[in-house]
């Protein structure tokens, strides 16, 4: 961690105990962790929380789906500064995978990364320092 | 004559001398040879018998020898007839020529006049014979390719499969109506150029032979959509048509209806890939926890370490569960299920049922009422599988029932059914929900639902059952208030059990 103000970050996953792992994972990692187990609560917390990095689960039974979650958070003028990496396994069941690589698919898509399941923490925490770093310098 | 065949002659003719001079000499030659001394003998062995050649007199007593001619050319149109004449009658000879003679002989005759005269009228009457065979072999020939042509186009209209043939230059040659209806065209024009009309695929397919013009003898398949969504697909084939010096004639194309399969293939990998995903959230929760477990940068308390073990040990169950209830699927798709039909009572696995959930209600403070009218006829079924179809009725019901809630069973009989309700007070269906109810692993997800563990499989191998009994269930829901199943199952009829069947 480069600040000595931890990074706030929202989880949004429906299966409780993914979610209760990656806030471990993510807490152990030094940042502050804020949980939702559906899009709707979600984006109450994106809203009065302002996070500084939301991770979405893409398939949620209830309310939104991670794509549709993360679209509205881009959209706004708080969220389009802030990186949401969305949850993924649809690769391994469907072989579709999804990818926002590329700037068109990000605007496409309106996420700024697409990660696998199951999660490797490393590589979360990687992925988001790569874009706070960007942010702060 | 030279001819191995023995020619048959008859001779009429009422000079004595002369039918026996003629017959002994015609005998030395090798000629079979039958003599009659009038005309009606003649007439009489001329057609009961066919004879190569008649030699016939022109003047005799009873009937003259134009009139015996015409009689055995009535029966044996093919028979020679030669018209034996003095020199004074040439002009009726000639008339006789006229009525079918093949010519005629003037008498008295040498020997020599005689053989030349029969060997004519015998290369004639070979003639004759051979024309007559060949025009009988084409006539028989003829009927045959017509009757051929009539059944391989009543074979090629009544095959389901779809038929179209084109000629090397891409136009229609031959087309059944399958393939009208498969290609959704009102008409085909013969030796119209139908390729810009087909669908790319099965153009492709054609072209592959229409491009090289090489009569290569291999098939080329694929599977067509030729409506979209799965409505109508087929596995086109084509194959090429040879010309008998074997280069390409055209290319046929068999169009197979494979819609049906389409769509179970379809179900089938939808299953599947809901099946994986199902199995999947449980095997990565567990697999999360251990990584938590073995990740040194992470610090855990003892009351973080159980709850965690805990919950693993939750999820396994629920994916053990799971794993069973597939099982169970699988067996009951497979049909290997062997229902031990006997005679059960509903009222007593109802309450032995309700024994082992003993501990469930108590924790929720449930009330369970169970009323059976008193003359409850016995069903006839598999115990286990009947058991299994209330378990997963009544475990539902309490897992879905509220605090201090309520579930009424009732057994009834009405005409040949038995009905089984099962009636809870608990957090009810939204209409939506109700809809998807008997679906593989769908279970309604709510604020109320997230602490309820489930397969998403119960219900769906409860209409399972309830179908291979030929039964039928009814629900009825509101959200927030509760809800009930009815299940109809019939006394005796529409048991599906092949062993049962057979046995009787």
């Amino acid at each position: 961690m480069q600040s000595d103000v931890k990074k706030k970050i929202l989880l949004v996953d429906d299966d409780l105990d993914l979610l209760e792992q990656n806030k471990i994972l993510l807490e152990s990692r030094g940042y502050q962790v804020i949980t939702a187990d559906n899009s709707k609560q979600g984006w109450e917390l994106f809203i009065s929380e302002k996070p500084d990095a939301a991770i979405l689960d893409l398939i949620m039974e209830e309310h939104d789906s991670g794509f549709v979650l993360s679209y509205r958070i881009k959209k706004d003028n708080y969220g389009k500064n802030i990186p949401v990496i969305v949850l993924t396994s649809a690769a391994y069941f469907t072989g579709f995978k999804f990818s926002a690589s590329t700037g068109e698919e990000k605007e496409w898509i309106k996420c700024d990364e697409i990660i696998n399941k199951p999660v490797v923490a490393d590589e979360l925490v990687q992925k988001l320092e790569s874009y706070f770093s960007l942010k702060d310098n | 004559m030279e001819n191995s065949h023995c020619p048959k002659i008859l001779i009429v003719d009422d000079e004595k001398g002369l039918r026996i001079g003629t017959k002994r000499l015609l005998e030395g030659e090798g000629y079979f040879v039958e003599t009659a001394e009038n005309g009606y003998d003649g007439i009489k062995l001329g057609t009961t018998t066919e004879f190569d050649l008649a030699i016939i007199d022109l003047k005799m007593p009873d009937i003259d020898g134009i009139q015996v001619m015409k009689e055995i050319l009535k029966v044996y149109p093919d028979s020679v007839c030669l018209i034996a004449t003095g020199y004074a009658s040439y002009e009726t000879a000639i008339e006789a020529i006229k009525f079918g003679a093949f010519s005629y002989i003037p008498k008295p005759f040498t020997p020599e006049e005689l053989f030349q005269k029969l060997s004519q009228g015998y290369s004639r009457r070979e003639l004759i014979l051979e024309k007559k065979k060949w025009k009988q072999e084409r006539e028989e020939r003829l009927l045959e390719v017509a009757f051929e042509k009539s059944r391989l186009n009543t074979i090629i209209n009544s095959i389901t499969d779809g038929l179209l043939v084109v000629n090397k230059n891409g136009e229609a040659v031959l087309f059944n109506p399958s393939a009208l209806k498969y290609l959704s065209f009102d008409q085909i024009k013969i030796e119209e150029n139908i390729m810009d009309k087909l669908h790319p695929q099965i153009a492709d397919l054609i072209n592959k032979f229409l491009s090289s013009q090489k009569c290569e003898q291999k098939s080329f398949s694929s599977e067509v959509e030729l409506k979209p969504n799965r409505e109508f697909y087929v596995e086109a084939t084509s194959s090429p048509v040879a010309n008998p010096d074997g280069t390409l004639a055209g290319v046929v194309v068999v169009m197979k209806d494979i819609t049906e399969l389409k769509k179970i293939e379809f179900l089938k990998s939808q299953f599947v890939s809901m099946v994986s995903h199902e199995l999947k959230a449980p095997i990565a929760a567990v697999y999360g926890y251990l990584k938590l477990f073995s990740d040194i940068s992470i610090h855990l308390s003892e009351e973080q370490k159980l709850n965690y073990l805990n919950r693993s040990q939750i999820r396994l169950d629920g994916l053990l569960k799971m794993v069973n209830d597939l099982l169970d699927i699988s067996r009951m798709e497979l049909r290997t299920v062997n229902k031990e039909i006997k005679e059960i009572d509903l009222y007593v696995i109802i309450k032995s049922i309700i024994e082992l959930f003993q501990i469930e209600i108590k924790k929720k403070n449930i009330s369970v009422n169970v009323n059976s009218s008193e003359v409850l006829p016995c069903l006839l079924a598999d115990q286990d599988e009947i058991s299994r179809l209330c378990t997963n009725l009544i475990s539902n019901s309490i897992k879905y029932n509220r605090q201090d809630g309520s579930i009424d069973i009732i057994l009834s009989s009405s005409g040949n059914y038995i009905i089984l309700e099962v009636k809870d007070t608990g957090i009810g269906l939204k209409p939506a929900e109700k809809a998807k109810l008997f679906q593989e692993f769908f279970r309604a997800k709510n604020e109320k639902t997230k602490d309820i563990s489930g397969t998403g499989l119960g219900l769906s191998i409860v209409k399972r059952i309830v179908d291979s009994y030929s039964g039928k269930m009814e629900v009825e829901s509101e959200f927030n208030i509760g809800t009930s199943f009815k299940i109809f199952l019939p006394l005796r009829n529409g048991i599906k059990n092949k062993k049962q069947n057979a046995g009787n």
